[in-house]
């Protein structure tokens, strides 16, 4: 086995074997890829980042209450949709490196140094890393809010939506967003457009996540809201103890029981 | 059309056809839909797995087959009928499309049964099989998809053909179709003869569909075991191939076929519990 | 066909009261037809963290050593045992490190892990072939019989089973959900994790 503190980047040392097994009819396999709603608003005070919570593997919901909101920096935050792994490390990356900027120049980072991280990443890999991100927070420059598309496009406007509920998103936005709202109006508009993904498109469904963002401080709603509760099940479905046969077993004890037992003899010479 | 008008009794307005989807190239078109080789995300999936087998020997025929039905890897069925009972002394099985060999299969019953109003005899299995054969062969490259085996009784006695879709008509005594007949061929030609007595074919066959059901993914679940005298088939039985591997065949425990069964506690890695105390 | 269905094999892990479960088949095969019966999918990883490798059997041995190889050098260096959080994100990392040339494995995590106060928590994970980690707190599934044990799972799994309630409904998840994938089955193997034991049954499974 080679070593374990490999250079960092990407490995290609699986691509030979698994071209050659392409050509033998056995295709590279689909990674998850997230339908989402994500969304984000500028107001008064700062920006208010929405997220569904559904994760999806083709049909099947495989996570029915994910995070999308990650973290880069305190008064940073960025949504992701697209390649679900792709989302994760790129914003896990470049929160690693967010850090590093902040130690090395004694400053707050700034939105947009996350943004321009970002978009070389995403640029760099020329849409290869499936990651659309909406990414928001407040820096010393005030509130801010950009798109980034996966092949490293940027966007800046006062209100964003992506993912595959975009579009009944957006639809809540057009018909609603106004300059200088309240953080208690943003709040519940970002919440209806999210509502609006969950209810009108399959790839997003579940809660909705929000995070506020002002300059003095983030607060993150995980759930704000759930109005996918699944109800009790009235029945139970618990089986009788012994119903499953099975033929060996082997238990391993992880506690030692040590049981000491004097042996009857002459005490030890000590003299 | 409703009622005898719709089914076979409107024979005499001559032999039914089928509606043809209005498209330049009707064979072209089902293709496109139904063959998961192509295309595994394609719409129509047909039934492809299977095991079927049926010998020839001194005491009749022995028919045995399956009973898993999947479509791509999911089990959708582990207890279909893949023994045609066409009538009371000819057996079909069914390998392939099931809708197709159930259709055409009971199309050749009705057949047989006009066969014999007409010559006031019974229709051999040679003839019956030659039938369904060249029917087949009329549809060549349209999309059907069958092999099965035609097993009967009839003057020249014990008599068994095999007949596919691509026109095929084989006079034979042993044969297995589908996924699972390599399997049931290495038991079958194993221990095959001519004289084996009716309780040993019988067990011969449903070793045979186990050895099958054990290794092939898309066969399975329960064998069906018939038996075809001079006086016509017989249901012999319904043997869960789990409960072969485990017990066998019998009401008594303790002769399942399963390899891991028959060797437990004899083999280096395995030993008798006594022997691993000692 | 795709290379994670090529050898067959699936996973479920759940969570009980103070306790976890993994379980796995035990099938191997090429494409239909079936090589081994007895092909171990799921490792311990330490005393009460396992790891479960559906996929491609070649990547399934590939992986273990070398997961196993990591969790050692990480107890020398660290002289402690890995945590099953910080065990899933080295898995995750793996994975993802192949983004562009993955190994064709789905991995389960499930294990208990210590808190600060030495109280045992139960950890379940899921994985995507590139590392995308699922943390769920009730159930995850892998493997090609995934789209059956999801079903299966959500209906039989309630909150808070004692380890032989979890046991048997982890067992009878599995059982029916790869009867009916062609692909799963030829025997299966539990492992019920609890603060002092580890319990491994193998099941009597059907064997078609």
């Amino acid at each position: 086995m080679d070593n374990v503190y490999r250079s960092s980047g990407f490995d290609f040392s699986n691509s030979i074997r698994n071209h050659s097994l392409a050509e033998k009819g056995l295709p590279l396999p689909k990674a998850t890829s997230t339908g989402t709603t994500i969304v984000g608003c500028v107001f008064k005070d700062g920006i208010i980042l929405g997220a569904d919570t559904r994760a999806t593997e083709g049909p099947i919901v495989a996570d029915k209450n994910c995070e999308k909101i990650h973290y880069i920096t305190e008064s940073i935050r960025c949504c992701g949709a697209g390649t679900a792994a792709d989302t994760e490390f790129v914003t896990a990356t470049i929160s690693s490196n967010m850090d590093l900027h902040a130690l090395s120049t004694g400053r707050k980072p700034r939105v947009v140094t996350a943004m321009t991280m970002l978009k070389r990443h995403l640029y760099r890999h020329q849409g290869q890393v499936g990651a659309a991100l909406v990414l928001g927070g407040v820096d010393v420059t005030g509130p801010q809010l950009f798109t980034i598309h996966p092949h490293g496009s940027t966007d800046k406007l006062p209100y964003v939506t992506m993912g595959s509920g975009s579009l009944a998103a957006m639809a809540i936005f057009e018909s609603s967003w106004q300059p200088n709202m309240t953080r208690e109006h943003a709040l519940q508009l970002v919440t209806t457009a999210i509502s609006a993904g969950i209810f009108n498109d399959l790839g997003s469904g579940s809660n909705v996540d929000a995070c506020i963002i002002t300059a003095t401080g983030t607060e993150m709603l995980r759930n704000f809201v759930k109005p996918n509760e699944r109800v009790e099940k009235e029945r139970k479905y618990t089986f009788r103890r012994g119903a499953t046969a099975w033929k060996s077993e082997s238990i391993r004890k992880l506690i030692v029981n040590e049981q000491v037992t004097p042996v009857a003899g002459e005490a030890m010479d000590v003299s | 059309m409703w009622g005898s008008q719709a089914g076979f009794g409107s024979l005499v307005k001559g032999v039914p056809s089928f509606v043809i989807p209005s498209v330049p190239d009707p064979a072209a078109f089902l293709r496109l839909h139904t063959d998961d080789h192509a295309d595994p995300s394609c719409k129509i999936k047909i039934q492809h797995g299977t095991t079927t087998l049926a010998f020839r020997y001194q005491g009749g025929v022995i028919v045995a087959v399956d009973s898993r039905a999947t479509a791509g890897s999911y089990v959708a069925s582990g207890t279909v009928k893949k023994v045609i009972e066409i009538n009371p002394y000819l057996l079909g099985t069914m390998a392939g499309g099931a809708a197709d060999c159930q259709y055409w299969e009971t199309y050749l019953g009705v057949h047989c049964r006009l066969h014999e109003l007409r010559n006031r005899e019974r229709i051999s299995v040679s003839a019956a099989s030659k039938y369904l054969s060249n029917l087949v062969y009329s549809y060549k490259g349209m999309g059907l998809s069958m092999g099965t085996m035609i097993c009967g009784w009839d003057k020249t006695g014990p008599a068994l053909f095999y007949v596919d879709s691509d026109g095929t008509r084989l006079k034979g005594n042993i044969f297995s179709v589908g996924s699972g007949s390599t399997f049931a061929y290495g038991v079958l030609d194993q221990e095959y003869r001519w004289d084996l007595p009716d309780e040993e074919a019988q067990e011969l066959a449903r070793r045979s569909i186990y050895a099958a059901g054990h290794r092939d993914a898309f066969s399975g679940n329960t064998c069906n075991l018939y038996q075809v005298k001079e006086d016509g088939w017989q249901f012999i039985g319904n043997y869960d191939i789990t409960k072969l591997h485990y017990d066998g065949p019998g009401e008594a425990p303790g002769n399942g076929y399963g390899y891991d069964i028959r060797v437990e506690g004899q083999t280096s890695t395995d030993l008798p519990a006594t022997a691993g105390q000692a | 066909m795709s290379a994670l269905e090529y050898n067959g094999g699936s996973v479920i892990a759940m969570v009980g009261k103070d306790c976890v479960a993994i379980a796995s088949d035990l099938r191997l095969g090429t494409q239909a037809l079936g090589i081994s019966s007895n092909f171990q999918r799921v490792f311990p990883m330490t005393d009460r963290l396992y790891v479960g490798l559906p996929g491609l059997g070649t990547d399934v041995t590939t992986l273990y050593e070398r997961f196993r190889y990591r969790v050692n050098m990480y107890t020398i260096k660290e002289e402690r045992e890995i945590n099953p959080e910080t065990f899933a994100h080295m898995v995750s990392s793996t994975l993802y490190q192949h983004r562009f040339g993955p190994y064709f494995i789905e991995p389960v995590v499930a294990g208990l892990s210590k808190s600060p106060t030495g109280a045992l928590k139960p950890f379940i994970a899921a994985m995507d072939l590139i590392g995308c980690i699922n943390f769920a707190k009730d159930f995850v599934v892998a493997g090609t019989a995934s789209s059956k044990l999801y079903g299966v799972a959500e209906g039989l799994w309630e909150p808070d089973l004692e380890p032989e309630d979890l046991f048997e409904t982890i067992s009878q998840t599995l059982l029916n959900a790869v009867d009916r994938d062609a692909f799963s089955g030829w025997g299966a193997v539990v492992h019920v994790i609890t603060k002092d034991r580890v319990i491994s049954r193998t099941l009597k499974a059907r064997m078609d």
